[in-house]
C-alpha cells in the first residue's frame, strides 16, 4: 500500500469515527468533537486528493571534469542544472508556455553572445535598471532575475557555463563554451568571462 | 581495579543474579526503551565541531518543533485576538450603555489569564526545543536580534502587569472616571499586545526575506533585519487574522454552549453571543483577503522565485485547498446570517428567501471559479485531447484575474448578507428612504459590474498592469461599497420602525454547528498558511543566507502535512475547550451552590483565571 493510500485510510478512519460519534453519542461536547473529526478528516482527504509534490533540496552534483570530452557533454550537464539546481524552469520556458512568467528562452543562444548571457546571469541589473515605458522621469525598475551565482541559487562558474552551452544547443547554435574554459577544482580559477562588446547590443534591446 | 578484577566482579554479579534472568531481561529492555531517545539526541553531538542539529527519534525534531510552534502561534493569535474583541465590546457597552456587552467582554477577559499562561508555556517549550534542536540557527538569530530579545522581555512584563490590572480591576473600576481608566487599560493591553506580536514577527519574516548588514552596531543590524520587506504585510495580516480568530472562537464557544444549555435565559445569551462572535469574525474576514494580497505582492517583489514557489511551484495546489477553506468559511458565515433572518426575525424568511437562494448560488459559483486549478490533473490521453495541462474552457478560470474577481464578489455578497440581516424586521419611515435604497442598489449593481469588467479586462493587459491597477481598483471598489452602504443603512434604520422584534434563543442546533465549523475553518487556514510560509523558504533556514543542512531540509507534500495540520487544529481546539472549562468552572459552582455560598472567603486571592465577584 502506498504512503498516500495509508494516509487516506487514516483520514477516512477519522471521518468514520466522527460519523459513529454523531450517530451513537448524545453528549453535546463529544458530538461536537465528532463533527470536528469529520471536518478535519475531509480536509485531509481533500489535501491527499491533489497532486502530492514535495520540495527536496537540490542534490549536490559535482561536475567531473575528466568525464567531459566535448561541448555536447557540457550542454548535457547544463540541461540537468537548468531543470534542477539552477531553478531556471521555475520561471522560464523553452518555447511558448502559458505557465511561464519570464522570457521564453527558445533561441536565446542564437540571439545573445556567450559573454552577454554570462553577464545576464551573474549581473542581471547591468543594463535593465530603469523603466522608460511611462514617459517622464524613468522609474527604478529592477529586473526580477536574481544573480544566479549568488545565494539562494549559487551556481558555480562551471555550472553557469554549462547552462549557456545548453541554451546554445537548444537554439541550434554551435556551442561556444570550450572544455578548456571549465575550472578544475583545486587549480587557480581562470579570469572571469568578460561582457565586453555586449553593451551596445543590450541598450538596443532595452530601448 | 585491573581488567581481570573487573571481569571477576561481573562474573560474581552474574552468578548472584542466577534465577533472576527474566526479571533482569525485562529491566534491561525497559532501560533500553527509555534510553532510545537519548541515543537519537546524541547522534549529532558526537561529530567534531560545534553541534548544528539534534534530533529526537520517532517523531523527529522538525515535526515536534512544527507542532509546538503552530500551537504557540494559534494560542498567541487567540490571546491577542480576544483582548481586541473584549475591548471593542467594553467600549460599545461604555459608550452605548448596553450592559450585556460589558458582561460579554468580562466573560472573555476571564479566559485571558489562563490562556496567557498556556501561550507563554508553549512559547517556553518552543524556545527550549529550538535551542536544543537548532543551536546554530538560534545562535545566528540571537546574534542578529539580540536587542529585540530584550525589548520583547520588557513588553512581556508590561503586558502581564496591564493584563492583571485590567482583569482583577474589572469590578473595582466599573463606574465614572474609573471606568474610563479601565477602558484605557484595555487600550494599553492591546497596544502592548500589538508590539508583542510584531517583534517576533520580525524574527520569522527575517527568515523569509532577510536584510543582513555586515557592519554596524547591534542595534543598527537588528533594526535593518527587523524592517525587512515582508514584516509589515505579515503584521497587518496577522493583526486582522487574530481579530477573525477571536471572533469565530467566541462564536464557536457560544455555539457549543447554546447546544448544551437548557434554560431560556442561557439560550438567549449564547445565541446573542454567537451572533456577536460571527459578526466580528466576518467584519475581519472582509478585510483579510486584501491583506493577504498585499503580502503576496510584497513576496513577489522581494523575490520572484519565492512568489512562484508559492503560487506556481510545488505549493500551488495548496492555494486550491486554501480557496476551499475560505469558501466554506464564507458559506458558513453567510449561512449563519441567513439562519438568523429565518429564525430570529419571524416573517422575514418569505421576504428574503429568493435573495438568499440567489446569494447561495452566486457564492457556490464564485467558489467553483476560485477552486479551479490553473493546470488540471490529467492522464496523458486527456492532456493530449486538451492540448496541454490547461483545459480549453476551465483553464480560463484558473488564473489570478478570475480568482481576484470572484473573491471580491464573495466579499460583496457576504457584506450584503449582513446588510439584509440588519434591515430585516424593520420598516423605513424616512422621507428619503426610496431614494436612499435606489442609490444603494445602484452602487451595488454598478460596483459588481465594475469588478466583473475589470476581471475580464485583466485577461487582455500585461500582468503588471493587472496587478498594479486592476486588482487594486477592484479592492477599492469593494471598499467604496462598504463605506457607502454602511452609513446609508445606519441612517435609514435610525428612523425605521421595528415591525418584528428579534427573538433570541430560537436558532436551530445546526446554527451552533455552523459556528463551530467557521472556527475550525479559520484555525485550519492558519495552520495551512503557516506551512505555506515556512515551506516557501524551501531548503533555507534564512532564505539565501543560512542553508538547512539537516536531514529535514525538505518540505513534505501537502497530504502528509495536512495530517499534522489537522492534529494541530484538533489539539488547539481541545486546549481552548480546556481553557474555557477551567475559566468557567467557578461560575458553574457558584450557580449550583447559590449566591454567596460558593464564593471565596474574604481576603483569600482567587487563582489565576478565577472569576472575581460580580457586582452588576
Amino acid at each position: 500500500m502506498s504512503e498516500v493510500a495509508q494516509l487516506q485510510l487514516i483520514a477516512l478512519s477519522i471521518v468514520g469515527v466522527g460519523i459513529l460519534i454523531l450517530l451513537f453519542i448524545k453528549a453535546v461536547f463529544i458530538r461536537v468533537t465528532g463533527f470536528v473529526f469529520i471536518v478535519l478528516g475531509l480536509f485531509s482527504l481533500m489535501s491527499l486528493a491533489v497532486p502530492q509534490l514535495a520540495s527536496l533540496p537540490p542534490a549536490e552534483e559535482k561536475i567531473d571534469i575528466s568525464s567531459i570530452k566535448t561541448p555536447t557533454d557540457i550542454a548535457a550537464i547544463g540541461q540537468t542544472v537548468f531543470f534542477s539546481k539552477g531553478q531556471c524552469a521555475l520561471c522560464h520556458s523553452i518555447g511558448p508556455s502559458e505557465s511561464a512568467r519570464c522570457p521564453d528562452l527558445k533561441g536565446i543562444g542564437a540571439k545573445l553572445s556567450k559573454d552577454f548571457l554570462y553577464e545576464s546571469l551573474t549581473d542581471p541589473q547591468a543594463f535593465v535598471y530603469q523603466d522608460y515605458r511611462h514617459g517622464g522621469v524613468p522609474k527604478e525598475y529592477p529586473a526580477t532575475m536574481p544573480a544566479i551565482n549568488k545565494d539562494p541559487i549559487g551556481l558555480s562558474k562551471n555550472e553557469i557555463l554549462a547552462v549557456i552551452a545548453f541554451l546554445q544547443q537548444m537554439s541550434g547554435e554551435p556551442i561556444s563554451v570550450a572544455v578548456s574554459e571549465l575550472e578544475i577544482p583545486g587549480k587557480t580559477p581562470s579570469a572571469p568571462v568578460k561582457a565586453a562588446g555586449a553593451a551596445s547590443f543590450a541598450m538596443a534591446q532595452v530601448r | 581495579m585491573s581488567a581481570i578484577q573487573e571481569v571477576e566482579t561481573v562474573q560474581r554479579a552474574l552468578r548472584a543474579m542466577r534465577g533472576q534472568e527474566r526479571w533482569l531481561l525485562g529491566l534491561l529492555f525497559t532501560a533500553g526503551w527509555f534510553l532510545l531517545p537519548s541515543m537519537g539526541f546524541a547522534a549529532e553531538g558526537t561529530t567534531a565541531g560545534p553541534t548544528e542539529y539534534r534530533d529526537i527519534p520517532y517523531i523527529g525534531s522538525r515535526n515536534l518543533v512544527w507542532i509546538v510552534a503552530q500551537l504557540h502561534l494559534l494560542l498567541a493569535g487567540f490571546v491577542l485576538g480576544v483582548p481586541i474583541f473584549a475591548w471593542l465590546c467594553e467600549v460599545i457597552a461604555w459608550r452605548g450603555g448596553e450592559k450585556r456587552y460589558d458582561k460579554l467582554a468580562k466573560e472573555f477577559t476571564k479566559l485571558l489569564t489562563s490562556a496567557y499562561a498556556t501561550t507563554a508555556l508553549f512559547g517556553g517549550i518552543l524556545l527550549f526545543l529550538l535551542v536544543a534542536f537548532y543551536p546554530k540557527l538560534m545562535n545566528y538569530l540571537t546574534d542578529v536580534f539580540f536587542p529585540s530579545f530584550l525589548l520583547y522581555c520588557l513588553l512581556f512584563l508590561l503586558e502581564t502587569a496591564t493584563l492583571y490590572l485590567y482583569w482583577y480591576g474589572w469590578d473595582a473600576m466599573q463606574y465614572g472616571n474609573k471606568k474610563t481608566l479601565h477602558v484605557f487599560l484595555g487600550f494599553l493591553l492591546n497596544f502592548f499586545a500589538l508590539f508583542i506580536m510584531i517583534v517576533p514577527n520580525a524574527w520569522a519574516t527575517f527568515q523569509s526575506s532577510p536584510v543582513v548588514l555586515s557592519e554596524g552596531t547591534a542595534f543598527e543590524r537588528a533594526w535593518a533585519a527587523t524592517w525587512n520587506p515582508t514584516w509589515w504585510p505579515i503584521n497587518i495580516h496577522r493583526l486582522i487574522a487574530n481579530v477573525v480568530l477571536g471572533g469565530y472562537i467566541c462564536g464557536a464557544y457560544a455555539g457549543v454552549r447554546y447546544l448544551s444549555v437548557k434554560s431560556t435565559e442561557d439560550r438567549e445569551h449564547y445565541d446573542w453571543m454567537g451572533y456577536v462572535g460571527n459578526f466580528i469574525g466576518v467584519f475581519g474576514l472582509l478585510a483579510l483577503p486584501f491583506a493577504g494580497y498585499w503580502l503576496m505582492r510584497e513576496i513577489y517583489q522581494y523575490n520572484q522565485q519565492m512568489g512562484i514557489t508559492l503560487m506556481g511551484g510545488f505549493l500551488s495546489w495548496l492555494f486550491i485547498i486554501q480557496a476551499m477553506l475560505i469558501g466554506v468559511l464564507f458559506l458558513g458565515s453567510n449561512y449563519y446570517f441567513w439562519l438568523g433572518i429565518t429564525y430570529r426575525i419571524p416573517g422575514s424568511e418569505a421576504k428574503y428567501r429568493r435573495a438568499m437562494l440567489m446569494m447561495l448560488i452566486s457564492l457556490l459559483l464564485c467558489l467553483a471559479v476560485w477552486m479551479t486549478p490553473h493546470s488540471l490533473v490529467a492522464s496523458i490521453e486527456e492532456a493530449q485531447k486538451m492540448g496541454g495541462a490547461h483545459h480549453p474552457l476551465l483553464g480560463v478560470l484558473g488564473v489570478m484575474s478570475a480568482k481576484m474577481t470572484v473573491s471580491n464578489l464573495m466579499i460583496l455578497i457576504t457584506f450584503m448578507s449582513f446588510v439584509m440581516y440588519w434591515r430585516a424586521g424593520k420598516q423605513d419611515t424616512a422621507g428619503w428612504a426610496k431614494l436612499g435604497k435606489a442609490v444603494m442598489g445602484a452602487v451595488l449593481v454598478l460596483a459588481s459590474l465594475a469588478v466583473i469588467v475589470l476581471g475580464i479586462w485583466g485577461y487582455f493587459v500585461p500582468a503588471i498592469v493587472r496587478i498594479n491597477y486592476f486588482s487594486t481598483s477592484q479592492v477599492a471598489i469593494v471598499g467604496f461599497v462598504i463605506l457607502t452602504i454602511t452609513p446609508l443603512t445606519a441612517l435609514l434604520l435610525k428612523s425605521a420602525k421595528t415591525t418584528t422584534e428579534m427573538v433570541w434563543g430560537s436558532m436551530p442546533p445546526r446554527a451552533g454547528y455552523a459556528l463551530v465549523l467557521n472556527a475550525v475553518m479559520v484555525i485550519l487556514l492558519m495552520t495551512l498558511m503557516g506551512y505555506a510560509r515556512s515551506s516557501s523558504r524551501v531548503h533555507w533556514h534564512v532564505y539565501g543566507v543560512m542553508r538547512d543542512t539537516s536531514p529535514y531540509a525538505y518540505s513534505p507534500a501537502l497530504g502528509s502535512a495536512s495530517l499534522i495540520m489537522a492534529f494541530c487544529t484538533f489539539f488547539f481546539c481541545i486546549l481552548v475547550a480546556f481553557i474555557f472549562w477551567v475559566a468557567t468552572m467557578g461560575d458553574k459552582y457558584k450557580a449550583a451552590a447559590g449566591a454567596g455560598k460558593g464564593e471565596l472567603p474574604h481576603g483569600i486571592p482567587a487563582m489565576a483565571g478565577g472569576a472575581p465577584e460580580e457586582r452588576q
